[in-house]
């Protein structure tokens, strides 16, 4: 069939992680030619690209792709690849929903491609990420409104402040045990208190909104969950409970709990965790945005680009089709040119370690980098 | 005997006064007890009977909606909730038994035959075998999470003795079934081509210069370079720019895997699940071997010794012959729970569900049935909580079906072996 050929016009510039070597084709690669005319029978049906050029022409693109990371993003890469694999048949992608603090461990121990995160990256993980010479382009790809939820005959706390979060989260020498001990004119009720696991990038979303950067803890009394079923059941059956978790899980619940209206300290005004006010930015500070983490190392890889490429192209229908937020078009773009560019590195941890705080339109921009 | 010790002669109460009234009541009373007992024993055999008998139809009330053939043709899909389906976890399933049973069974049935038949004499084997067999009760009670991590270090990193398996970097010691090659996309971006290579080392080349590569129907094709730097403009015709590659593009190592793709370390595969189950099974199988073996009459193995046969024979033409019926019911017990096990393989293989296929080559990842029934329970979506009912069924039916079969088995083995 096939005969081996020196070809002599071949050049190949070898890169080997940093390392750039020069070879000559014809020495390192068996290079094989093809007597003309020979056709080999076509292969099979999906591979083939017969079809005109267009949206629904078939790649013949393969590879494989590892993404790992937070269970809230999880829906959205799912539904990634789901869609990509009809255009793309020949990449695999695993996609796992480990959790964010997971799916980091493994981004820098170079297990994965790309890291899904309900949270930015924090300080230590960047400093691991570093020290593993793993560097990442950091893209929004939808927002979720992080919802306090309450049981619907709860008349007392249907708005409540950061601070009374904040006092009723927080563990503190003086935390409430009742609801009076928040605000005298409440029910002299235990509460019931419902979060998701530590492990989550929910629960560490909330601690740093109620907690910032004092040295406080969360309250070591509630009942974690890293099922948030359980979290619904335990406030839909106690009249006194408070929990918080993502919106998706409020959304199938509608009809069981009540979302708080949280105020937003920018303006003072309760909002509820309604699609128009994440997606507005009113429902401040608890709308998060969503991240995929993405190693540059891979982007060469042409599935990899594919894959990203699509990500973005599709982020906003696709979030909205599993119940997220989408995030606007000014976001999108700047996350479009980020990639095009190849911008490395978070926005959200300045030079000194630091954690920079506030709204996605406001720390997602190139100086931040 | 003293002399002071008079002979006890006296009757006792109940025979010396013949009252037959008393005798009456006496026997009614304790007949009544009897039966109260039986009926206190039929009870607690109804309850347990009856909470599984809840279970099974809360579950069917629950799932039975969403009993459908896509269920059974189709894989999960998030945006498309209504025909998500568990085939790739049917087959994950089966894929992940396979490997544990043809890793237990011989280990397991091998241990009990020497920990039973080949009991040694000397004093340091003899300590040997006590400690095996204290270690193996013990192990039957250890929690199947830490066999979880146990797999995780043995099978999936291989106490990174082979290296750690890394994206972009390293790919193992892959022994068998690799197929190299570079991809390098065209400059239609759906159209990539491959250049063969037989090393794996070089993770990266970069295009400089025209040459020969596969095509995308794997067709031998001349391939061009367009450098955007020139000037030329980018070529506009479609079947050009598929036969067209920019100067400096990436190719990057691309590995086709054959189903007998085999590499170390196992990184997380349906074999490292597989083995990871063996080792939870492992104790359970050789315990109701062991138990089997030793209901072997003892006359049996000494007629057979007496006859002159070796140790070996005996054990090979008597006793496992006789146990087999037994092994057979330890084996079916192990793989049942080896199927319903979910803690060991999230640790091994993670929380997949969104896995289209079963496993395509031995290295290939998977999705079983109790962690996709697992992780659908744990979606807020109704549709999700119903379609982990209807998993459960399955699940459940395909238990029945491999046990059924399993006693069929054991019956013809039993009956041939009285003939």
């Amino acid at each position: 069939m096939h005969e081996v050929m020196n070809h002599t016009g071949w050049l190949a510039i070898v890169k080997r992680y940093s390392l750039t070597a020069t070879l000559v084709g014809a020495a390192m690669m068996p290079l094989l030619g093809c007597k003309g005319g020979e056709s080999d029978s076509p292969d099979k049906g999906g591979e083939t690209t017969t079809g005109p050029e267009g949206e629904t022409e078939v790649s013949n693109i393969t590879g494989s792709i590892k993404i790992n990371g937070s269970s809230t993003v999880l829906p959205i890469s799912n539904a990634m690849k789901e869609e990509f694999a009809k255009e793309y048949p020949g990449v695999e992608i695993s996609v796992s929903g480990d959790g964010t603090g997971t799916g980091f461990k493994e981004f820098y121990a170079k297990s994965t491609d790309i890291s899904d995160a309900s949270r930015p990256i924090k300080a230590g993980e960047l400093e691991k990420c570093t020290e593993a010479g793993v560097e990442f382009i950091e893209l929004p790809v939808a927002y979720d409104g992080l919802t306090v939820v309450i049981h619907p005959e709860n008349d007392w706390a249907t708005e409540l402040t950061v601070d009374h979060l904040k006092k009723i989260f927080v563990n503190a020498e003086d935390k409430p045990t009742k609801w009076s001990d928040v605000d005298p004119s409440w029910p002299a009720e235990d509460i019931g208190l419902y979060a998701p696991g530590t492990g989550s990038g929910t629960y560490d979303y909330f601690k740093e909104v109620v907690i910032g950067k004092s040295e406080a803890e969360m309250r070591d009394d509630m009942s974690l969950n890293e099922d948030d079923n359980q979290l619904v059941k335990g406030v839909a059956g106690s009249k006194f409970a408070i929990g918080f978790f993502g919106v998706a899980y409020y959304e199938e619940n509608k009809d069981k709990l009540t979302a708080v209206k949280v105020v937003n300290p920018a303006d003072s005004v309760a909002y509820e965790p309604s699609s128009d006010n994440i997606a507005s930015g009113k429902y401040a500070p608890f709308s998060r945005p969503l991240f995929i983490y993405v190693s540059t190392a891979s982007l060469p890889r042409a599935e990899v680009a594919a894959f990203v490429q699509f990500y973005l192209d599709n982020a906003q229908e696709v979030s909205e089709a599993v119940a997220y937020v989408r995030l606007p078009d000014s976001i999108m773009e700047r996350a479009q040119s980020h990639l095009d560019s190849e911008l490395s590195g978070t926005h959200y941890v300045d030079a000194d370690g630091n954690s920079r705080h506030g709204a996605v339109e406001d720390i997602y921009v190139k100086e931040n980098l | 005997m003293r002399p002071t010790d008079k002979p006890k002669t006296e009757i006792p109460a109940a025979l010396r006064s013949q009252d037959s009234a008393f005798l009456e009541k006496n026997t009614r009373r304790r007949k009544q007890l009897s039966r109260w007992f039986y009926v206190v024993c039929i009870m607690v055999a109804l309850i347990s009977v009856a909470i599984l008998a809840l279970l099974i139809a809360s579950i069917v009330y629950q799932g039975q909606s969403r009993l459908s053939t896509d269920l059974l043709t189709r894989s999960h899909s998030e945006l498309d909730i209504e025909r998500s389906g568990m085939l790739p976890s049917i087959l994950g399933s089966l894929a992940v038994c396979m490997v544990c049973a043809a890793a237990a069974l011989p280990l397991g049935i091998g241990t009990a035959v020497f920990l039973e038949e080949f009991q040694p004499t000397s004093r340091f084997l003899r300590w040997w075998h006590g400690f095996i067999q204290i270690n193996i009760s013990n192990l039957a009670g250890v929690p199947s999470i830490v066999y979880g991590l146990l797999g995780l270090t043995v099978f999936v990193y291989m106490f990174n003795v082979f290296g750690k398996i890394t994206v972009n970097e390293y790919s193992g010691w892959e022994l068998m079934g690799a197929t190299h090659s570079y991809q390098v996309l065209t400059l239609d971006p759906k159209i990539a081509v491959k250049i063969p290579t037989d090393s794996a080392d070089v993770q990266r080349i970069r295009m400089t210069g025209p040459g020969y590569v596969l095509g995308p129907n794997n067709e031998w094709m001349q391939i061009e370079i367009w450098d955007p730097k020139s000037g030329d403009p980018r070529p506009r015709d479609p079947s050009k720019r598929r036969r067209t590659v920019k100067l400096g593009q990436a190719g990057s190592l691309q590995t086709e895997k054959a189903w007998y793709y085999f590499r170390l370390p196992f990184d997380k595969s349906f074999l490292a699940a597989g083995l990871t189950l063996a080792l939870v099974i492992l104790p359970i199988i050789i315990i109701a071997s062991q138990e089997a073996l030793r209901a072997v009459s003892p006359s049996l193995r000494e007629a057979s010794l007496g006859l002159g046969a070796t140790r070996w024979q005996t054990v090979k033409n008597i006793c496992l012959p006789a146990a087999i019926p037994g092994i057979m019911t330890g084996a079916i017990l192990a793989m049942g729970r080896a199927i319903g096990e979910a803690a060991p393989i999230l640790v091994v293989l993670g929380s997949l569900v969104a896995k289209s296929t079963g496993p395509k080559h031995l290295m290939d990842n998977a999705v079983t049935m109790p962690v996709l029934i697992y992780e659908w329970a744990g979606r807020p979506e109704p549709e999700f909580q119903e379609l982990a009912a209807a998993a459960i069924i399955v699940l459940l039916v395909i238990l029945l079906a491999f046990n059924s079969i399993a006693i069929y088995l054991r019956h013809r083995v039993q009956s041939d072996s009285n003939v």
